[in-house]
């Protein structure tokens, strides 16, 4: 059996990567929009963990420690968003905001 | 780092006013802050110093647009006093917008790209409260929604981009980066590339580059008319001064990868926004869509950089953010009274106060480009600097689509002569209102006439 | 140190989820068989602590709980930032000390922030 390198977390950090995109672009939930956004997120933190094993350099994982904090703040907005919106729309399918558009 | 430090300050001090019931005293306690700094960014000038483990580079580049962030945020507030003062939360306004400056400090000041990550987010997380703020409003919420969505769809991107880039040069550092590239040049893994290319896509949806710019319109139509003027002009700076600032101290050893892509990136884009916005009856979404072609204009000091591209860059940012000053506060003072954001609701101007309307049509010709203002020497130096670099066919591009623009822009200054409809001519009654564009008015002739003090500084 | 991991130091991981797995159907199972067993209507009923089962659990509920659990996730991501601060707490000294003093002052600032505006009262 072959070992187990970087490719291998390189492949699978473009795989949940592109899960995560794909989700953004099909899903019409909001909720679900910002689980994709999420997944997109810790992908980019599971390959910057791996390049920092790699490197053997452990400023890979502090960024990572960034990127966290940075999402939960950016998660904490989006809910609030999405309350405010709920209030007014009653409603978080995203096929409902396209007033803007004529 | 000294104007990084005091604006944050400025902001939190602004967050707790309302806390410690010094509401009265946050208008100017935010202007004060924010001369500070005005000042301590100023005093940098001509220094080349690292701060925190080199992650902050101070050099006049981040000089130059620091100052330039400030200078066109103290007039933003200038035009905003009324709105907050009668706002119930005026101080987490206050608070957001000193906030995202800060980011957008960091984000010309960085030299590491955790700084640049760090300073996009708060730069942008603010202006997705921000866009938001009109809470009972759909179109406010539709818009908040849109750009919190997109903007977090971009970060994945810059930050796939920047953990690939992390991976094949060990290193966040923009100069360890660029001497790593510089010696590998040529051995470097694919997988740098398609870096490169993911920050790239992070980076031009910010900055609302066609095809990443569908956002733009609904985002900038929707939000509070204040704060789609803050995006404008604050925030695109802050993105092109970031963009500008990453390529060519980063990725300058491989330009000939991403040179072609900014190349067509920007004719696409100067071409769309410009085509559209013929069609727009609102004014506020025309300004929207003429905003994505002139970042098309500013894409091509990308697509030739090197030689004058830097000083061409900052003279346009600036022409482009004054003007757009200049006509948001007419369309501000418009919307107020008239509650209609239409091109023709600014008939009449003229008649009332023809000393508005003349500062009105010096800050949509620089729009335009047309001398004597600042916006031709803006275009000017772009062209000059695109076509030292070998770009003829983009320079016709530009000419062309700067020909298309002249139309519409044409259509507001018309307008503004025109004889007014019934009830929309109550809107200038207090000169107060329009402080602000009497100030870049005069700037934008002021550039056009000396437009070498400013563009020599770079 | 070179980053490479053979399939031989997964082998820990393989039994702890053998372990886990096998501890789950061996008690199902055994339980099933070993447990005498009588259907009443009584004992086939929702079982809730005692109490007899109201409604759908699907309710909506105040907006109170979702402010104070966003203010919870906010302040308790900040604290990875402490991890690498204590790793290198007597490398730093007394610099890092007081940078660690100035980032708790700057949280704290947010939470009198969050107690002045009210945020936590319950009322």
């Amino acid at each position: 059996m072959a070992a187990i390198n970087i490719d291998h977390y390189l492949l699978l950090s473009a795989v949940l990567f592109c899960i995560g995109v794909a989700g953004v672009l099909f899903r019409r939930n909001a909720i679900v929009i910002f689980m994709c956004i999420e997944l997109m997120l810790n992908s980019v933190n599971l390959l910057l963990t791996s390049f920092s094993n790699q490197h053997n350099d452990p400023s890979g994982q502090i960024f990572v420690f960034f990127i966290m904090a940075v999402a939960a703040a950016e998660v904490a907005v989006g809910l609030a968003i999405l309350v405010m919106i709920y209030r007014n729309a009653k409603s978080v399918d995203i096929d409902f905001f396209n007033k803007l558009k004529e | 780092m000294n104007t990084i430090v005091i604006l944050s300050v400025t902001g939190i001090a602004a967050m707790m006013s309302d806390v410690f019931k010094l509401k009265k005293a946050l208008f100017g306690l935010s202007l004060l802050g924010l001369l500070i700094a005005l000042v301590f960014s100023v005093y940098d000038w001509g220094q080349y110093a690292t701060y925190f483990n080199q992650m902050v580079l101070t050099d006049n580049y981040a000089v130059v647009f620091t100052t330039m962030l400030i200078g066109i945020t103290f007039l933003w507030f200038l035009m905003s006093k009324d709105f907050f003062s009668s706002h119930s939360s005026a101080s987490e306004h206050y608070a957001l917008i000193l906030f995202s400056l800060t980011g957008g400090v960091m984000m010309t000041n960085f030299s590491d790209l955790t700084i640049l990550f760090l300073g996009l987010e708060i730069l942008s997380i603010a202006l997705y409260i921000l866009a938001g703020s009109d809470k009972g409003n759909l179109f406010s919420n539709e818009a908040s929604l849109k750009y919190f969505m997109i903007g977090s769809f971009a970060t994945g991107f810059l930050l796939f981009g920047i953990a690939l880039i992390y991976g094949a040069t060990s290193s966040f550092n923009l100069q360890e980066i660029s001497a790593y590239v510089q010696q590998h040049n040529g051995s470097l893994p694919m997988y740098f590339y398609a870096g490169i290319l993911m920050i790239l896509t992070g980076l031009t949806f910010k900055v609302s580059a066609v095809p990443f710019h569908f956002w733009a319109p609904d985002v900038y139509d929707g939000s509070p008319t204040l704060v789609t003027t803050y995006m404008l002009s604050v925030v695109k700076m802050a993105a092109f001064a970031a963009l500008y600032r990453l390529f060519i101290y980063c990725f300058a050893p491989v330009y000939e990868f991403w040179i072609p892509v900014f190349a067509i990136m920007s004719a696409v884009t100067m071409l769309l926004g410009n085509i559209t916005a013929v069609y727009q009856k609102s004014l506020k979404r025309m300004l929207a869509y003429s905003s994505i072609a002139h970042a098309g204009y500013m894409l091509m000091a990308l697509a030739s950089p090197g030689g004058t591209s830097r000083s061409a860059l900052m003279f346009y940012l600036l022409a482009y953010a004054i003007s757009t000053l200049g006509v948001f506060n007419v369309l501000y003072q418009v919307h107020k009274v008239t509650g209609r954001e239409e091109i023709k609701s600014v008939k009449g101007l003229f008649r009332k106060n023809p000393f508005a309307a003349i500062m009105l049509t010096l800050c949509m010709l620089s729009m335009a480009g047309i001398p004597p203002v600042a916006g031709f020497f803006g275009k000017y130096y772009m062209f000059v600097s695109t076509l030292n670099g070998g770009l003829t066919w983009l320079v016709l591009i530009a000419v062309l689509s700067s020909l298309i623009g002249v139309y519409f822009y044409f259509k507001v200054i018309i307008a503004a002569f025109q004889e007014p409809e019934l009830e929309n001519t109550a809107y200038y009654r207090q000169p107060s209102d329009l402080t602000v564009l009497y100030i870049c008015g005069i700037l934008s002739l002021l550039l056009g006439i000396l437009p070498q003090f400013v563009a020599g500084l770079l | 140190m070179v980053f490479l991991s053979i399939p031989a130091d997964y082998i820990p991981i393989a039994i702890m989820f053998v372990v886990a797995i096998g501890f789950v159907v061996t008690t199902i199972f055994v339980t099933h068989l070993l447990g005498p067993k009588r259907k009443s209507e009584i004992k086939l009923d929702t079982f809730e602590c005692g109490i007899e089962s109201q409604s759908n659990a699907r309710l909506p509920f105040s907006i109170k709980y979702f402010l104070i659990a966003i203010l919870f996730v906010l302040f308790d991501v900040e604290v990875i930032f402490m991890y690498p601060w204590a790793v290198n707490f007597l490398k730093l000294g007394l610099t890092g000390f007081i940078e660690m003093l100035l980032f708790v002052s700057l949280l704290m600032v947010g939470f009198i922030y969050i107690i002045r505006k009210g945020a936590l009262k319950w009322e």
